[in-house]
């Protein structure tokens, strides 16, 4: 009742500020230009308008935001997603390539026209196959003048934390999904950078309280953050605001965003270095002479000297767990519906290290799934016309979803879900292996709220949301990597009430491009119009490892025994003959 | 068992101490004839234990070698063999099959190795009497001594032989792998020495070398596959680098364009699997078969079987097939030791010969 009634509130809130909503209009021309961000190896990047690193795209909550690209990279297709964002009504607009449009093919234009009814810190990023760590990623912030916490700072700061590559994506795409690196190693940045530079200086006023909004914009690397001998108070994480909560030391996940509150000394007697530093355990193996930090300092005075950081003894960093959501919206206790998600990693036949949810790897279909769900009218609700490898689930209109995703494998993934934010309601430490429903019970009453979530090598972690937001939304890890791989899920949320929505609204631009990059923009998984259950064509993984002796094995094993017979046949035709002689 | 046990090893071992073990039979069986009854037994006592000194001295010096070289080469050899292992191991598995292949034929001939033995060391004293009033005080002292000279070289012959072998075959095996193969090998060889010696079943004798020459046989076809799937093991971990090492057996830790089959287990080289080690040193078992491997496999045995057929025919009709059998080349020649291509310098001395001398 009391959510309902919360949700009555905040579409009046809406409609109020709807009234005053501005329209923010960016023009973007994407194209290549070169940088050296860390100051070791010029390189090309995807800039925007020529610039780069690219603006950070600046809006108030209720503002429609309209974005006009034009793709100018010759080479490449492109597309942007503004992850965080619910995209409630304009699913088309999320940008996630083979998900809910074509690749802007280049040379072609594409306009994104949303409104975003959600303050806090988001980013916008390509979402073209490994495409964003190339350096088309920006952040993008929700002002909010209703902002429960708007009297607590006098100033506001963006500081994006990544990690950098010398090399372009598609060589290491390349190498990374090839036969020569069986154990899926992810390509090691070369460098972190902050804010897509280093040694980054912040002028700071005596006294002052900071709003600092921390966004992870890398391809692959964590960062352990700290901010020396200044306390972060944490307000907001993933667009939702949070009780304000203390941290010296936050870890940050690819693609996660944390506001904190940092006020400034009241003297100038010293600067202060902050550092980003890429959690290692990622990295198969650190190469010898990798700077994985980056530092930034405080600068209170420029005339003082910019001590190197301190060496600190231990990461430690704070559990994001303990936060509490500002609007205290409580655990979902009744779950409608359980997807269970078992993580791994696995070679397939081509010799490739691909990654798994329940034994299936992600492989985009040739029609983006949200058109075919617009296109298959009543059988948009039969999974099987979405293909064999995009690990499909359908969810009914408003049921409360829980995902369990358990890990089994070793490493650290951050879970994203486009179009929702979830509440985390358990998570397991290491090794803590799969999620056992009947051992637990006690989940938090009002459970911290994310759009991505970190899991921790072999353990699990649960989430839950409700499905009121119709979309075809992505469920992926957000290292990029990892994407490439498959480790994709494709929620389809309500598809009826999709088409309802969006049918015959997609302009033509969207469909446009899917006729130059020649894909099709109808019909199931394989673009079969007729026959919908006909997936012949999809998109396919390559094939399973051959378990152990197959036909060719035999047949060479018999080969080799029956030449090893042959030949000990005539060593002891040879060996008799002067036994016989004698005895003959 | 290959960790405790190097079957190429073994192999070395029981065939040099087989040839050497006919050699001290064969001077033996000399001292018996030449030294009748109607001598005093105080000389053959004497030359008897002169020959069991020579023999004792040669093993002694012998080991002496084995144990530098071998010293040297795990020490000073270890860190190069270490940067590419799989190469060398390759190199040495390859080289000990072509050895093993190239002396194994004679073990079937051993026999006639006896015959050959006496024939030269009739030869060794033939020209002692030839040559009487010559000179020098060391030409005079090995004449003397003739009974503990010839053992004693045979055997370093032989030893160092087999030393060098060892070396060759052994530098990819674990150091405690050779002891118990060396033991069992020197047996093994003596054994059989001494039932030639004794003149025992010839044909029961024949069979028991036949089925050890299989083994040796079955052994050489495994190194050498083993050899050329190293070579590919090699290419594959420099491609893969770290990802093939941390695969163990299973996906990862071969190179999938290029398998023939492979079960994740019965690895030979994982060490809880210790059973396939076995098959690995007697057949070449290999959990990850490659086109290399078992083309190479096959192949070896088809080279095999048509060197032994050859030199049966040759053994047979006197002449190699297709050859026209000329006058010159008659087949008294086959008496000695053709069957080892590697090592019948000596093949010109017709056993008629030894007749001759003998009587």
């Amino acid at each position: 009742m009391a959510i309902s009634l919360s949700h009555f509130l905040l579409a009046k809130s809406l409609l109020l500020s709807l009234v005053q909503a501005a329209t923010v209009t960016y023009d973007f021309d994407i194209g290549w230009v070169y940088a050296n961000p860390d100051g070791q190896a010029i390189r090309p990047v995807i800039g925007i308008n020529g610039q780069w690193p690219i603006p950070t795209i600046s809006v108030t909550k209720g503002d429609r935001l309209i974005v006009n690209v034009q793709n100018s990279l010759g080479n490449e297709s492109t597309s942007l997603h503004f992850h965080g964002l619910y995209m409630n009504g304009t699913n088309h607009m999320d940008g996630a390539i083979g998900v809910t449009q074509c690749g802007i093919a280049p040379g072609s234009s594409f306009t994104y026209n949303f409104t975003v009814d959600q303050p806090g810190t988001y980013w916008y990023h390509s979402h073209a196959k490994g495409q964003y760590p190339d350096g088309l990623r920006g952040p993008l912030i929700v002002h909010d003048p209703e902002d429960p916490h708007k009297d607590l700072y006098d100033e506001e700061l963006v500081l994006t934390f990544s990690d950098w590559y010398h090399d372009l994506m598609n060589p290491l795409l390349a190498f990374f999904m090839s036969v020569a690196n069986p154990s899926g190693a992810e390509p090691v940045p070369n460098s972190a950078l902050v804010n897509e530079t280093q040694n980054l200086t912040i002028s700071i006023t005596p006294g002052r309280t900071y709003l600092v909004r921390m966004i992870n914009i890398g391809a692959f690397a964590a960062h352990y953050i700290w901010f020396e001998d200044h306390t972060m108070q944490i307000v907001e994480v993933d667009g939702s605001y949070t009780e304000p909560t203390d941290a010296d030391m936050i870890y940050m996940t690819a693609a996660q965003r944390y506001s904190v509150l940092i006020t400034a000394k009241n003297n100038t007697d010293a600067n202060f270095a902050f550092v980003g530093a890429m959690d290692q355990d990622l990295f198969d193996v650190v190469p010898d002479g990798l700077n994985s930090n980056v530092t930034g300092w405080l600068v209170y005075d420029d005339s003082l000297e910019k001590h190197p950081p301190k060496d600190v003894n231990a990461f430690e960093p704070f559990d994001d767990f303990s936060l509490v959501p500002w609007d205290k919206e409580e655990l979902y206790d009744k779950v409608d519906r359980t997807i269970r998600l078992d993580l791994k990693m696995d070679n397939l036949d081509d010799g490739a290290n691909y990654a798994f949810f329940n034994d299936v790897t992600y492989v985009r279909p040739k029609v983006p799934t949200l058109y075919t769900v617009l296109s298959t009218g009543p059988n948009a609700t039969n999974p099987t016309i979405y293909g064999s490898n995009t690990n499909q689930f359908l969810l009914e209109p408003n049921e409360v979803v829980e995902i369990i995703l358990n890990n089994d494998d070793p490493g650290k993934h951050p879970f994203h879900l486009h179009g929702h934010t979830f509440q985390v309601i358990s998570r397991s430490d290491d090794e803590a292996g799969f999620y056992d429903p009947s051992s637990s019970s006690s989940f938090p009453s009002t459970p911290m709220k994310r759009d991505t979530v970190l899991v921790r090598p072999n353990g699990n972690a649960v989430m839950r949301f409700r499905a009121d937001n119709p979309g075809v939304w992505f469920f992926h890890c957000h290292i990029e990597w990892h994407v490439v791989s498959g480790l994709v899920a494709t929620i389809i949320e309500s598809p009826l009430s999709i088409q309802s929505q969006l049918a015959n609204k997609i302009p033509s631009d969207h469909y446009d491009t899917c006729l130059i990059l020649n894909s099709p923009t109808a019909g199931n998984a394989a673009g079969n119009t007729q026959d919908l259950l006909d997936l012949t064509g999809e998109f396919r993984s390559p094939g399973e490892l051959p378990a152990g002796f197959t036909a060719r094995g035999i047949v060479a094993l018999v080969f080799s025994c029956v030449a090893a017979f042959l030949g000990l046949g005539v060593i002891s035709w040879y060996g008799m003959m002067p036994v016989k002689a004698k005895t003959g | 068992m290959p960790d405790v046990f190097a079957v190429p090893v073994f192999f070395i071992c029981f065939r040099e101490c087989l040839e050497t073990s006919i050699i001290v039979s064969v001077l033996l069986a000399f001292l018996k004839q030449t030294l009748g009854p109607e001598h005093d037994a105080m000389t053959r006592k004497k030359l008897i234990r002169q020959i069991w000194f020579g023999v004792a001295v040669g093993v002694f010096v012998c080991i002496c070698i084995a144990a530098g070289v071998i010293g040297t080469f795990y020490t000073a050899g270890q860190q190069v063999f270490e940067s590419a292992e799989y190469i060398w191991e390759g190199v040495f598995a390859i080289l000990a099959s072509v050895i093993i292949t190239l002396m194994g034929a004679a073990l079937l001939r051993v026999n006639k190795m006896q015959d050959k033995w006496r024939v030269k060391i009739t030869k060794a004293f033939e020209v002692r009497d030839s040559s009487l009033p010559v000179k020098g005080r060391f030409k005079r002292w090995t004449e003397k001594y003739a009974m503990f000279m010839l053992p004693f070289i045979t055997v370093l012959r032989e030893g160092i032989e087999a030393v060098l072998f060892i070396s060759g075959v052994g530098v990819g095996l674990p150091a405690k792998s050779f002891p118990l193969a060396v033991i069992c090998g020197l047996a093994a060889g003596t054994l059989v020495g001494y039932l030639i010696y004794k003149g025992g079943n010839q044909t029961s004798l024949q069979i028991f070398l036949i089925i050890s020459t299989c083994f040796l046989y079955l052994v050489a076809a495994g190194l050498f596959s083993k050899g050329v799937w190293d070579f590919e093991q090699n290419a594959w971990v420099k491609l893969a680098g770290e990802g093939a090492a941390e695969a163990g057996s299973g996906p990862g830790s071969y190179d999938i364009r290029k398998s023939v089959w492979h079960v994740n287990c019965c690895s030979p080289s994982a060490n809880g699997d210790g059973g396939w080690g076995v098959f690995n040193s007697l057949f070449g078992w290999q959990n990850s078969a490659t086109y290399g491997s078992v083309i190479s496999y096959n192949i070896y045995w088809l080279v095999v079987i048509v060197g032994f057929v050859l030199q049966g025919f040759k053994e047979r009709t006197g002449h190699w097939p297709l050859q026209k059998s000329s006058a010159k080349e008659i087949s008294s020649d086959t008496g000695s030791d053709h069957a080892t291509t590697g090592k019948g310098k000596q093949g010109g001395v017709v056993s008629s010969n030894v007749r001759e001398i003998q009587e």
